[in-house]
């Protein structure tokens, strides 16, 4: 299990692998061998992005332009206005705003339960310790669904269908990966330092929030961006609890798209752009601090 | 209330039940197991009596045996291309995440300039799978000449392709939602390549005294060292694509959730989830839509530990050469 630690962490840490030794004889092949692995990669990053160019350029046009051929990729006119249009005309800046505070909600929540527990797992010694740890792994095998339809009845009969509560609750309690994340880190964290503030008279809650909490930042961040990711982009959730027009979360507004204004596929496409940018600028954000954060956790 | 001292036994420093490790430590992680009871346990154990049963619309519950997983496996054939769809899927798109995401790492597993930019360019798009990269892709499959996709066939001067209007070839919409996953081989590339960090470069080295060859470095060393990782991924991969929902919703969806049919030309884009949500959420029956459930996650047992049944003999060979 250990790779599955690898992954925020592995990508956050500056590429910090050992230098592969040059071979001095294969020196002219590996260079070909790299001009190779340049050429394919830039090709095939060239397919990654044909997607997402296509979108920005066909984001800005009009539905004339959209359709005409042959292709531009830089339209003329440039329609900025789309995107006013998609914040202001087509309700997005509501559906924004419930994303927005829903994910941050679950970006504080997530890291103060899942940390909370994660020091259970990993600074107490207790019968079935290891056992439990494994249900909480293998819960992240059980597909979510099984679960939403005995809680969508619950929800319904206590009057929970169209507001934020079903969505609020469950996050109070803890997520399996983020808990792994944590416990991993806090197993990396020396000892020591819990005993040396149990001896200068901390209690372990305050040990949690004095002492671990303020060391990891680095896996903080990993979790806050992988938290504000999932609620970002979480649909089956909202789908089934918020029925309503006024709760709609950016997803739901994107699924729900239509024009009341007769078709309009640029506006789409300004929709989409709109939800991944904050993705990226968030993971650009992230990256840069988990180098640090990483790099600082080494040193020490 | 007075509270009677006890003398602690010889030897042990005096504390309070609730200061005892094992208790605390309890307390610690209380939060999880609530959480893992209330929204965990009871609605799995829910769940599994609602497929159970039937209930009508007054909401009167009956209980039918296994009478609707009976109905399922034998006599629904929406089931039947579901099934049919989901296996092509799940098998094509493993292939893709796997295959893809390793030939990247092996890329990208050697320090270059620029190794950086490529390895977030490749990354980042897995990040933002969702609705939003879902109509996104709707719109590049689309017919016509208007999609990107058919724009780059035009190029070849292949004709314009209708991948997911076809009535005729409806299965041109399953091939589109397996492409889709080109876009999303970042997520198991940046595990591989973590794999690949952990894989002690004295292998190669001794490997390249020995004068083998990359195809021999990568089959002898690289792949049976890497081979837990390649069983980690398969399983996390095979989960999720199990589970797709929002790309073949948004495939399908004509305007309209509720009023299309969210499951494409003859049910051609039909998957577990979306199939579970129609019966469950638009139909309203839930013990079908439980029964559902149930045998998606049977199949994601059956197929997780068919890998690791294959990962035991796979890894035991490369062990045995290695030694």
């Amino acid at each position: 299990m250990q790779d599955v630690l690898d992954k925020p962490r592995g990508d956050a840490a500056p590429p910090a692998a050992p230098v592969a030794p040059r071979c001095r004889r294969k020196g002219v092949r590996s260079r070909w061998g790299l001009t190779g692995r340049i050429t394919a990669l830039s090709l095939f990053c060239l397919l990654l992005l044909f997607p997402f160019l296509w979108l920005v350029s066909q984001s800005l046009k009009d539905t004339n332009q959209y359709f005409a051929r042959p292709f531009q990729w830089i339209p003329d006119p440039v329609r900025w206005e789309n995107f006013t249009d998609v914040i202001f005309k087509y309700d997005f800046l509501h559906y924004i705003g419930n994303s927005l505070w829903l994910a941050v909600y679950a970006v504080v929540v997530n890291i103060l339960s899942s940390s909370f527990v994660a020091y259970g797992f990993s600074r107490f010694r207790f019968p079935g310790r290891n056992a439990l740890f494994m249900v909480v792994l293998a819960t992240m095998m059980l597909p979510g669904q099984v679960m939403t339809i005995s809680l969508y009845r619950v929800y319904r009969d206590i009057g929970w269908i169209d507001t934020f509560w079903p969505l609020l609750v469950p996050k109070l309690f803890g997520a399996a990966f983020e808990i792994f994340l944590f416990r991993q880190f806090f197993l990396s964290l020396p000892r020591e330092i819990d005993e040396a503030a149990r001896i200068d008279g901390c209690g372990t809650l305050r040990t949690w929030w004095h002492v671990i909490l303020p060391q990891s930042k680095p896996v903080i961040i990993v979790v806050a961006v992988f938290t504000f990711l999932g609620s970002w982009r979480e649909l089956f959730g909202p789908l089934i609890y918020l029925t309503g027009e006024e709760n709609r979360t950016l997803p739901l507004g994107l699924l729900y798209f239509t024009s009341p204004f007769g078709s309009s596929l640029p506006m789409l496409m300004a929709a989409i752009v709109i939800s991944l940018i904050p993705p990226i600028v968030l993971y650009a954000l992230g990256q840069k601090y988990i180098d640090k954060g990483v790099a600082i956790a080494e040193i020490k | 209330m007075t509270m009677v001292l006890k003398p602690g036994r010889p030897g042990r420093p005096r504390r309070r039940w609730w200061r005892r490790e094992g208790v605390q430590g309890y307390v610690y992680i209380s939060p999880w197991l609530l959480g893992f009871l209330m929204f965990g346990v009871a609605p799995l154990i829910a769940a599994f009596l609602t497929s159970l049963s039937k209930a009508n619309v007054f909401r009167t519950i009956r209980f039918v045996g296994l009478d609707n997983y009976q109905k399922i496996l034998t006599d629904d054939p929406v089931f039947a291309t579901i099934a049919g769809n989901m296996l092509i899927y799940v098998i094509g798109s493993t292939i893709i995440s796997i295959g893809l995401g390793l030939a990247l790492a092996l890329l990208l597993h050697r320090d270059f300039r620029g190794n950086h930019v490529f390895r977030t360019l490749i990354y980042v798009p897995s990040l933002l799978v969702g609705i939003a990269t879902a109509y996104l892709f709707k719109q590049v499959f689309q017919g016509g000449e208007v999609g990107l996709a058919n724009m780059f066939l035009g190029v070849f001067g292949a004709g314009p392709v209708n991948w997911l209007g076809n009535s005729e070839q409806p299965w041109l919409a399953l091939v589109a939602l397996i492409l889709v996953n080109v876009w999303f081989a970042g997520g198991t590339m940046l595990i591989f390549l973590a794999g690949l960090k952990g894989i002690p470069p004295a292998y190669f080295e001794a490997a390249r005294v020995d004068g083998a060859g990359p195809w021999q470095m990568f089959r002898r060393v690289t792949l049976p060292l890497l081979s837990p990782v390649i069983v980690f991924n398969t399983i996390m991969a095979l989960i999720g694509h199990i589970q797709v929902f929002e790309t073949p919703l948004a495939f399908a969806n004509n305007g309209g959730i509720s009023t299309g049919n969210p499951l494409g030309y003859e049910n051609s884009l039909g998957t577990f989830v979306t199939y579970l949500y129609v019966k469950g959420f638009v139909y309203q029956d839930m013990g079908y839509a439980s029964a559902l459930a149930f045998i998606m996650f049977a199949a994601t047992l059956v197929l997780t530990s068919l890998v690791l049944w294959f990962a035991r003999r796979f890894t035991a060979y490369g062990d045995s050469e290695r030694n």
